[in-house]
């Protein structure tokens, strides 16, 4: 192996020389000291010696007509090119037509890599420019040398660091998602991008039963869905990886188990490269760092995931407790919360928005907790401290939640969801986009199921009645974004039906619990 | 789209060699500029309009877009008969 390597590195090196248009000047000037110049190289002798048939001694005389006359000058360069190499230094000799010619060996260090030569000199060529020409050939020998090294250094180094940089890539795509839904297919996608296979899947391993659960399987070479079955941790390539915790490399697949420390999370495999060739140990390396990442990201999806879960309980058990309050103000929350989150859609919020939005729109009254019932249920008008204990709700919802950190967000919806566009609100007199967002969205909402929802105190207004008088509060009450918004929610056929739904149930009873998260 | 006029652009034929020569990379901006030898924002650019001609898949997340060649078979073989055109 190491010996063709080095018969490629020769050979490269003996074409760049051929090549060097330093060479060429530096022939040229020498040349026209004399008539008819011909020069010639070859590579290193080896077993054969050259016949000169690719050089201009071709063209020779001596060499086209007479057989005699041309072996004996064969014999005559055979005998200099010897002597070169032997002695290692340039070499002058006579031809058979009593013509001068001189061959230099083209080396470095130890190593010889060819022969130059001149024929045809009318005379001797003196020392000094015969000493010029091949220190010019042991400048010329280390800048190949040095070119070639470079070149070889830049094949060697750049594809590696290119996978490093993908490599690096990959990790900030997979770790900027901590959605287990989302970050699976990723992986498996990017393995494939850069493998460049056809096929992927992921498994994840369900310790208890001892099995392996496809969670993203891709092939490129179909359309169709598929539906791979669970695999016993043993089984199967990727089921052996598993169990022996080793990667399991063939022509065809690369089979990486997810291992964090000694902790198995799954097992990623990859199937046929698309030029049908092997994968290499340079894939198994690359997929292995790759592994390692995923697990990470794996973990900390998962780590989220329980964290989101804990989080989504205790707001569902608030909202129940909530709901089992008798609440005169109640409005449906099916229908809130449905609203609400179409809205914030229809803005165009983000992933993280919309879940805040979603939590807030639960829990946004869990202030009235604090609130006594007949205060809350007084068909009446409240007098002065009644309203300010209504008012504080907001404040003391917020409190309440504070200590949950998940809810961060929640938060500050919750607190303003009373404030007015143009500040006339609760409880900060908050204006415009001081608001958030979500607050100006749950406004919006909360004030048209206040006037549709039947009460015994007043008469309840028609949809297309509400959605009136929000048109006449925006830009005062309501932000003008957030009512384009909602007028355009309100048509929509899901939602009326949902609405439809809700009273058809009557304003006395509980609400509903939400099914969303 | 005609892609050989598309590569008489400097920037464009670079990064499409670029990731011709490499289909496994998958790279930021800031990655692509440094193998051609562009500026940062050149290839921002270049990258963005390369995506929505589908040559390269984009693959954003927030803090970042990354990109990766074509898996088209059939583009890819017009991607290097241009290529070829234009070197």
């Amino acid at each position: 192996m190491k010996k063709v390597k080095e018969a490629g590195y020769e050979e490269k090196f003996f074409h760049k020389l051929l090549k060097s248009e330093d060479l060429k000047k530096e022939e040229k000037i020498l040349g026209s000291f004399f008539k008819k110049p011909a020069w010639w190289m070859i590579e290193s002798i080896k077993k054969n010696l050259p016949n000169f048939k690719n050089t201009s001694l071709a063209k020779c005389k001596i060499f086209k007509k007479s057989t005699g006359r041309k072996n004996e000058c064969l014999q005559n360069l055979y005998r200099a090119i010897r002597k070169a190499k032997n002695t290692k230094q340039v070499q002058q000799f006579i031809c058979p037509n009593n013509i001068s010619g001189f061959c230099a060996p083209i080396i470095q260090g130890d190593k010889i890599y060819g022969y130059i030569g001149l024929c045809h000199l009318d005379a001797k060529i003196p020392a000094k420019p015969l000493g010029l020409f091949t220190n010019f050939i042991s400048v010329l020998v280390k800048d190949i040398q040095k070119e070639l090294e470079l070149s070889k250094l830049y094949e060697t180094i750049r594809p590696r660091a290119i996978a490093l940089s993908t490599v690096h890539t990959i990790h900030r795509l997979i770790s900027s998602t901590l959605d287990l839904e989302e970050l699976l297919p990723r992986i498996a996608r990017l393995c494939m991008q850069v493998m460049q296979a056809n096929r992927c899947s992921v498994k994840l391993l369900d310790k208890e039963r001892g099995v392996l659960r496809p969670v993203t399987t891709i092939d490129l070479r179909t359309k169709r869905k598929l539906y791979p079955k669970e695999l016993k941790v043993g089984r199967g390539v990727p089921g052996k990886a598993v169990k022996t915790g080793r990667v399991l490399k063939s022509a065809n697949f690369l089979s990486v188990p997810l291992i964090d420390e000694e902790e198995t999370v799954g097992v990623i495999t990859i199937y046929d490269k698309i030029n049908h060739k092997s994968f290499t140990p340079f894939d198994q390396e690359i997929m292995m760092t790759i592994a390692e990442q995923a697990v990470i990201a794996i973990k900390n999806a998962k780590l989220y995931k329980e964290q989101e879960d804990l989080a989504i309980s205790s707001i569902k058990s608030l909202a129940t407790i909530l709901d089992t309050r008798g609440q005169a103000a109640f409005i449906p929350r099916t229908a809130f919360v449905k609203i609400v989150i179409a809205i914030g859609k229809e803005m165009g919020l983000t992933q993280a928005e919309t879940r805040s939005l979603h939590g807030a729109a639960l829990l946004h009254d869990a202030g009235q907790i604090f609130v006594p019932d007949e205060i809350l249920s007084k068909p009446s008008k409240l007098t002065g401290e009644e309203y300010r204990l209504i008012k504080e709700h907001p404040a003391k919802g917020a409190g309440m939640l504070e200590p949950t950190k998940y809810l961060k967000p929640v938060i500050p919806i919750i607190l303003h969801h009373h404030e007015n566009y143009d500040g006339t609100g609760y409880p900060n007199k908050l204006k415009g986009n001081q608001i958030p967002l979500g607050a100006r969205i749950m406004a919006v909402v909360s004030a048209f199921l206040a006037m549709v929802t039947p009460r015994s105190y007043r008469i309840t207004r028609t949809i297309e009645e509400a959605k009136e008088e929000i048109g006449r509060n925006s830009g005062t009450q309501f932000d003008p974004k957030v009512v384009s918004a909602f007028l355009k929610i309100i048509e929509q056929k899901e939602i009326r039906d949902i609405i439809e739904e809700e009273y058809s149930h009557g304003s006395d009873q509980a609400p509903k619990g939400s099914d969303i998260f | 789209m005609d892609l050989t006029k598309l590569l008489k652009d400097q920037i464009y034929f670079k990064i499409v060699n670029f990731f011709h020569e490499n289909p496994a990379s998958i790279d930021t901006p800031r990655g692509v500029a440094a193998w051609t030898g562009e500026t940062k924002n050149d290839s921002k650019r270049a990258l963005s309009k390369l995506a929505h001609l589908k040559i390269l898949t984009a693959h954003r997340v927030s803090s970042t877009t990354a990109y990766s060649f074509t898996r088209d078979s059939k583009l890819i073989k017009k991607i290097k008969a241009a290529l070829k055109k234009g070197g």
